[in-house]
Formats: C-alpha cells, sequence, structure tokens
C-alpha cells in the first residue's frame, strides 16, 4: 500500500466511511425525532438485530431491546455443560456490552402489542413506541402434546430445552444416578429448535455415565421422529464410544409414546413401560407467547416470515427472526438466528435511514460434539427461493472421518461459540 | 493487474506495425483507458461489508490460540488467494469450502478490501 494510486485511494476513502460506520444516506432532517426500532427478545436473534442496527446505522436509529432477563444462557453449548464441558458461567452472557453501545434495554416482558397504533406494552405498563419493530421471543414448551407432562412435571422430568435452571437441574440428576440406571428421553416432534441437540444430549449422558465407571446403565430415546440429523454419524458414535449403553427407538418399534407420570418415573409406549431414573422428556415447541398473542403465527404456531426481509407475512413493520419463525429450508439454530438477524437488521436501516441493501443470503453450521475430541457438522447456504429460505448447499461429517478431522471439529466449535456471543452480546 | 491487463491489451495490437508516433499515442490512450477502467472497478466496500457479516459469525473472536484465523487486517491478496483456494477445494475445511463456494471473482475483492481497513 506504498503507493497511492487512484484505485487506492478510491478504496480508501470509501473503506474509511465503511470503517467509522457512517451510512451513505442523506442524514434526518435536524430537529425530527430518529425513527424508531423495538426489539423484543434479547437472545441469539434479538440481541444480533439490535446490535447490528445499533452499530451499522451509527445513531440514527433509537434502539431499544426488550428481554426480561438480566443475563442470557445459551441453549446452544447447554449440552456441553450437561456433559461436563462447559460450567455454566462460560455459557452466560450479560447485557452490559449491548448497553454500552447506547441501545436501551428493558428488562421486562412484552405483554401487549398494538399493531394499529405501534406500541409495545410492558409488565409495567410503559408503551414503547415503534416505527419497525423485532418479535424474536425463541420458542415455548408445548406441554400438553405429551400426555401427562406438564410445566410442573418438567421440574422432576425437566425439558432443558431452554437453558438455565432446567439446564442445571438435568445435570444435578443425571450426576445423582447410580450404576444400573434407566435414562429415558423423549425426544421432540419436527419442527424444533437444535435439529441434533437431542443426540448430542444422549451423547453427554452417556459420556457422564461412562466416566463414573457405569456397566449397566443404559439410556433408552423414544422418538417420534423415523430419522433425525446426522443419525448415521451419531449411530457410528454411539457403537464406538458407548456400546450398549444406547437404544434409540423410532416410532415403528415403540408404536407411539402414551404417557409420562412424574410422580412415578413411568413412561408408557404402545411396545413397553420404562420406570425412568432421569427422564428427559423434550415436546412439541411453538413460537414463544408474544407472537401466539399477536397474531403472528399461522396454524403451525409459528411465523410465517418473508425470505428476502425476514418481514412477517402478518404485518410488513414487523419483523420475526430466530426460533420463533418458519425458516424454510433452515434449521432452528442460534447460527441461522444470528444471520437471520443481520438480514432484518440490514432491512430495517434501508427503511429507517435509506441506506443501501443487498440481496438476502443465510448460512449455517451445527456442531454436535459425541465424545471427547469427537464432534461432527453439519450446515449449508441458503437464498429465498419458492417462496422459502431454500437450502443452496450443504455439507455434512463423514463416517469413518479420521480421529484428527472429528477433534479438529471440536476447537472449531469452541472459536465459533466465543467469537458468534461476541457477536450477539459483545 | 493494471499492468497485466496492458499487456495483454498489446499483444492484440502485436502484429500490425504503426508509425512509432502513432503506435505511441495509441499506447497512451490505451493506458488511460486501463486506468480509468481499473479505477472504476474498484472494489465495492459497502458489499464487503454486507458479505463480511456472515465471515465474523465465526471470525471475530480469533485469538493466537484458536483455529479459527483472524483475518482482519489481512493483505488482500492473500484474502484472495486463499478463499478462492477453498472454492477449488484445494484446502480442505468444509465449512470454508461450502461459504466460499458462493462467492463470486467480485465478491471476494470486496471482502479482501474490507477486511484489509478493519482491525478485530
Amino acid at each position: 500500500m506504498s503507493n497511492l494510486t487512484r484505485r487506492n485511494f478510491t478504496k480508501l476513502a470509501s473503506a474509511s466511511l465503511g470503517v467509522l460506520g457512517a451510512p451513505l444516506f442523506a442524514p434526518a432532517v435536524i430537529g425530527q425525532a430518529k425513527p424508531k426500532l423495538v426489539v423484543i427478545g434479547g437472545g441469539p436473534a434479538g440481541a444480533t438485530v439490535a446490535r447490528y442496527v445499533q452499530k451499522d446505522a451509527a445513531g440514527a436509529v433509537d434502539v431499544t431491546l426488550v428481554e426480561p432477563h438480566s443475563s442470557f444462557v445459551t441453549c446452544f453449548f447447554s449440552n456441553l455443560h450437561v456433559g461436563g464441558f462447559r460450567d455454566l458461567n462460560s455459557i452466560t452472557h450479560l447485557y452490559d456490552n449491548v448497553r454500552a453501545t447506547g441501545i436501551r434495554i428493558r428488562h421486562e416482558m412484552a405483554t401487549v402489542l398494538d399493531r394499529e397504533k405501534r406500541e409495545v406494552e410492558l409488565i409495567g405498563r410503559d408503551r414503547l413506541p415503534y416505527d419497525r419493530l423485532v418479535v424474536a421471543p425463541g420458542i415455548d414448551i408445548k406441554f400438553d402434546s405429551v400426555p401427562g407432562y406438564s410445566e410442573r412435571a418438567a421440574q422432576v422430568m425437566p425439558h432443558a430445552w431452554k437453558a438455565g435452571e432446567q439446564t442445571e437441574l438435568l445435570t444435578r440428576k443425571l450426576n445423582a444416578l447410580e450404576d444400573g440406571a434407566t435414562v429415558v428421553m423423549i425426544a421432540p416432534p419436527n419442527p424444533y429448535r437444535c435439529p441434533p441437540g437431542p443426540y448430542e444430549r444422549v451423547s453427554m449422558f452417556a459420556h457422564v455415565l461412562k466416566a463414573k465407571g457405569h456397566k449397566k446403565s443404559r439410556i433408552i430415546v423414544l422418538d417420534p421422529k423415523p430419522t433425525f440429523s446426522k443419525q448415521a454419524l451419531f449411530l457410528e458414535g454411539w457403537e464406538k464410544h458407548y456400546p450398549g449403553m444406547i437404544e434409540w427407538q423410532d416410532p415403528k418399534v415403540h408404536g407411539g409414546i402414551k404417557s409420562v407420570d412424574p410422580s412415578t418415573g413411568e413412561v408408557k409406549t404402545d411396545l413397553a413401560n420404562y420406570k425412568a431414573d432421569l427422564a428427559n422428556v423434550i415436546p412439541a415447541q411453538m413460537a414463544g407467547k408474544i407472537a401466539r398473542d399477536t397474531g403472528l403465527v399461522d396454524q403451525s404456531g409459528w411465523c410465517p416470515i418473508d425470505p428476502e426481509t425476514m418481514k412477517s407475512k402478518m404485518d410488513p413493520n414487523i419483523f420475526v427472526v430466530g426460533d420463533a419463525c418458519i425458516p424454510g429450508d433452515m434449521p432452528k439454530s442460534a447460527f441461522s438466528a444470528n444471520s437471520q438477524a443481520k438480514i432484518a437488521a440490514m432491512i430495517i436501516r434501508g427503511e429507517l435511514t435509506g441506506s443501501r441493501v443487498f440481496p438476502a443470503r443465510y448460512s449455517n453450521t451445527c456442531w454436535s460434539l459425541i465424545e471427547t475430541d469427537d464432534d461432527v457438522k453439519v450446515g449449508g447456504t441458503y437464498e429465498p427461493g419458492e417462496g422459502k429460505i431454500k437450502q443452496i448447499t450443504t455439507f455434512v461429517s463423514q463416517k469413518g472421518e479420521p480421529a484428527h478431522l472429528r477433534s479438529q471439529n471440536y476447537k472449531e466449535s469452541v472459536d465459533w461459540y466465543a467469537s458468534i456471543t461476541t457477536d450477539m452480546f459483545g | 493487474m493494471g499492468r497485466a491487463r496492458c499487456c495483454q491489451a498489446m499483444s492484440v495490437w502485436g502484429p500490425h506495425r504503426k508509425e512509432p508516433r502513432l503506435r505511441g499515442a495509441r499506447v497512451a490512450v490505451l493506458a488511460l483507458l486501463l486506468t480509468v477502467a481499473s479505477a472504476d472497478a474498484a472494489p465495492d466496500i459497502e458489499l464487503g461489508r454486507y458479505l463480511a457479516q456472515e465471515c465474523v459469525t465465526c471470525h471475530r473472536g480469533a485469538t493466537s490460540a484458536s483455529t479459527i484465523p483472524n483475518i482482519h487486517g489481512m493483505a488482500e491478496s492473500d484474502f484472495i488467494q486463499m478463499i478462492k483456494a477453498y472454492r477449488e477445494k484445494r484446502i480442505d475445511n468444509a465449512v470454508m469450502q461450502n461459504i466460499a463456494g458462493r462467492l463470486k471473482d467480485d465478491e471476494i475483492e470486496a471482502l479482501a478490501a474490507y477486511f484489509f481497513m478493519t482491525r478485530p
């Protein structure tokens, strides 16, 4: 870069604008209030949208983040806590760095959405006006999708599909098991948060029990699905690392999950009844409450979106990103949430400030740990197509890969976690 | 780059003999046109910034101990060569091959120019 040619000068000039974050649009009229963005949900999707709009609009948009919790435990990597690979602090994120960028944070629940007036009402009755709204409430558990299960039952048979207390409860119960224990997992039906997640969790159960020297304990997976993500890889890994410990049953084998009884630990299927020393029930899921209460979901219980913009199909001023949306071919994952959030942020800035927009592109990678240093991955690229977010390319780990590749995958996932959580929470 | 284009253009002229002063004049005009053309083809930094959103998902938090390298401040030519090598599957990494596989040449140049200008 020693010669300042015309080419380099042009690059420098436009690059310095980019580096400083100055948007390339006409400035707002002096005295006019800034356009307002309200983001409901401070998880992977919501925090990313808030941060990216705040960063790239360089103060031209008033950003408020509504998140009831004052810290966020990531559901992604929570399986590694169950497995003893990460302590809970290392997957807990505060909002200090989010606040430090100038984003207003309200640690309250959003309760009412007035789409006509464009106002969000908080539990304390404050009303936040918005020009654009992002709804990123994540998932809610459909407790009654498993007969006998309930929110109360989750204190005895945890789902741990929302991280935090449930993760700790599950981990404590796992570590308290004696040899000869029966662990039963009820896996969720599609669509659900984190497709390979239940099977990584089963791997973590097995890892812990094996490390404790258990010889007789067994893990039974009752699946309402005939197949699951990275199935061949998990089955191979389970046979290699935990032979005889894990039994996965598809619907043809178990004939249907009949009920659970939290008072006795019984799990009943058409095939057999089990007395579980630990039951991990992961029920069907739906979009978070605020989305359901405000007409943003369809019959599926999830929010339909325009794949070019992440706008709700129900309201052009509202964007739905992350697990709550219908993501087409993308999985419900933190990586997807972050990817979708960045597109929404770009469109929001374009509409509120006149900044440049580009055609939407998305991507995802999911890593799953089967045993120490044996990690498998799957991923893809996506673009709008056929009315949805459509998969363009995909890749997946292969059976029988050399150990060094699997070990590399694990290190890569650890580095990815550090990077993406910085991207989300600062 | 401009020099290579100039030489290619010269070979097109190659077999035709011109009066020396006219040949010199044509070369001067050609050089001017090429300079203008290469300035107009400067990488789109804004495009680079948009595409980089995907990259920082993994590359934001790089440390010296990371398996995922720090690409901020990377020399453009190194960046371009690396991404093209992933695109052509000459370097192994399924994630990078997948990402690079959908990048066109102008997008790679935009990314290279953007990341050269940034700091972690």
